[in-house]
């Protein structure tokens, strides 16, 4: 008996023309209805704001961020903020990074006191406020010690950051296959070899998504330095705000200025884990 | 096919015992010796301790009581110990274990740089000697993720073989392949065993058990319930068990 191609086998073998009509399955309805949403709560807020009486100055703005006086551009007060933000922000990354490996591998390790102490550096540093650690380091450690304030700052910024980065690192690590660890095991490989080449290379791919969650929340949570008086960004703010009464302009620009720096960092992550996963 | 002579004994096996935390008892009272160039078998329903058995040997599982010898040195808590022979036994797992994040090559050269110590090219013409061995010469450069089963499996005996072990452990290295990529690797033992290797595979293969075997062992809840030389073990088992076992397999 003769097979017949069935007609369904005949239109398969032709590859479907990309033609605009294919490719623009244009969500007509939902584009209308998020379009109808979103300008609902824009008209919203703008009537309340403007229903409060308040007198937006938005030109009184970027003298703060910059100005430009016969030909000298000079950085205002905001974003010499943004600087020292950046600036703390940046090392206190490394040390969060640092600091949360080398607390999951303490807590991971087959050392009781390694354990142990890990264990209580991050119990106190998850469950206490950033805030009231950043007083005790700045009121009680630091002149002990004698740190300075931004030290202090970058200091505590990093401890409590670096708590919950190492969970995040011990998540990874633990949700890899036991078999890594046996195959290393029998192929002789040292523990330190391991961590090295095998366990941290695919532990810290998988956990770049909360890893950076972990680092925009260290952004954001820099802000909270300015109750030590450190002349961040949003200290800064606060200061214009206090001469001015210009909150809600001043405010909304550096929530803007957060947003475009959390953003970028989001869109370069999404760049890194696209290069790992062509490797993979 | 000759087959080399089999050798002195290479690891001493005395009266080992194992309790998982559980409270399951892994192996009982388990003696056992295997010689240089030996082919064993060992074989028994599930359950039965085989795959226990085989990681007491390198020490991945951790032994109650007896003692592990191999090649005159004890396997006990001092970690030089542990570690010189962790290096001499290559293992093979059921489910391949090859490492997801680096290329099949680089699966293979990683070992003999880390711990032999091997420079680079060394490194790299060892592996690609073995990768031949084993058929996987034109796919050095992909990741494991790209291969097949067998495939993997073929990478993962490149990989156990580039330490130059002295005994090499199959823990039911065929069971997670689909049927028609169970012969290549079976392929490849046959050569490893027909080249003198000492191994020891736990399997379900009776067929390669009766061809390259010199020893079968029939184990059922942590003891050994019957062994015998490959001729006498199928044609003629004396054990009830290995008869009742036997019967359901072939």
């Amino acid at each position: 008996m003769k097979h017949e191609v069935s007609p369904d086998m005949k239109l398969c073998s032709k590859v479907p023309e990309k033609n605009f009509f294919v490719m623009s399955k244009i969500p007509i309805k939902d584009i209308i209805a998020y379009t109808l949403v979103m300008g609902g709560i824009i008209f919203i807020i703008l009537r309340g704001a403007s229903e409060q009486g308040y007198f937006w100055q938005w030109f009184q703005v970027p003298k703060y961020l910059f100005t430009l006086e016969d030909g000298t551009f000079t950085l205002g007060p905001l974003l010499q903020g943004l600087k020292v933000t950046l600036n703390i922000t940046w090392i206190a990354m490394i040390l969060t990074y640092t600091i949360g490996l080398i607390t999951a591998l303490l807590r991971l390790s087959d050392s009781i006191v390694g354990r142990l102490f890990a264990r209580v550096y991050l119990e106190t540093a998850r469950n206490t406020p950033l805030i009231v650690q950043l007083f005790f380091i700045y009121f009680v450690v630091a002149p002990v010690l004698g740190i300075d304030r931004l030290f202090s700052a970058i200091i505590a910024l990093s401890l409590f950051e670096g708590a919950y980065a190492s969970e995040i690192y011990r998540s990874g690590i633990v949700s890899l296959p036991k078999g890594q660890w046996e195959a290393s095991h029998s192929l002789g490989l040292s523990r330190f070899d391991t961590y090295r080449k095998i366990i941290l290379p695919q532990a810290v791919r998988r956990v770049l998504p909360p890893l950076t969650s972990q680092t925009i929340s260290l952004i954001k949570d820099s802000s909270l330095v300015s109750v030590i008086a450190v002349y961040e960004m949003t200290m800064q703010a606060n200061a214009i705000v206090a001469e001015t009464f210009l909150s809600f302009e001043i405010y909304f620009t550096i929530a803007a200025i957060y947003l475009v720096i959390t953003i970028s960092l989001s869109q370069v992550v999404a760049l890194l884990e696209r290069r790992f996963k062509v490797n993979n | 096919m000759t087959k080399m002579e089999l050798g002195d004994y290479i690891i001493n096996v005395n009266n080992i015992c194992k309790t998982f935390p559980n409270g399951v008892k892994a192996l009982c009272n388990f003696t056992t010796n295997i010689r240089r160039a030996e082919v064993v078998v060992v074989i028994g329903p599930s359950g039965s301790g085989k795959s226990t058995f085989l990681r007491c040997l390198n020490g991945l599982e951790e032994i109650d009581s007896g003692e592990i010898i191999f090649n005159g040195i004890p396997l006990d808590h001092h970690k030089e110990n542990r570690l010189k022979i962790r290096r001499e036994m290559g293992m093979v797992f059921q489910s391949f274990n090859l490492f997801p994040h680096m290329t099949v090559l680089e699966n293979v050269m990683l070992a003999q740089q880390l711990v032999r110590k091997s420079s680079k090219t060394v490194a790299k013409s060892v592996s690609m000697e073995l990768l031949e061995k084993v058929g996987i010469q034109d796919k050095i450069d992909s990741y494991p993720g790209q291969l097949s089963g067998g495939q993997q499996q073929r990478v993962a005996i490149a990989r156990a073989l580039a330490m130059k072990p002295k005994v090499m452990l199959f823990d039911e290295a065929t069971s997670a392949l689909d049927p028609e990529m169970i012969g290549e690797v079976l392929d490849v033992m046959k050569t490893l065993a027909n080249e003198g290797m000492t191994m020891i595979c736990v399997t379900h293969e009776l067929g390669f058990a009766q061809e390259v075997s010199d020893w079968v062992i029939f184990m059922d809840e942590g003891k050994i319930i019957e062994g015998g030389t490959a001729e006498h073990f199928f044609s003629d088992p004396k054990e009830e068990r290995t008869k009742h076992f036997l019967s359901q397999i072939l």
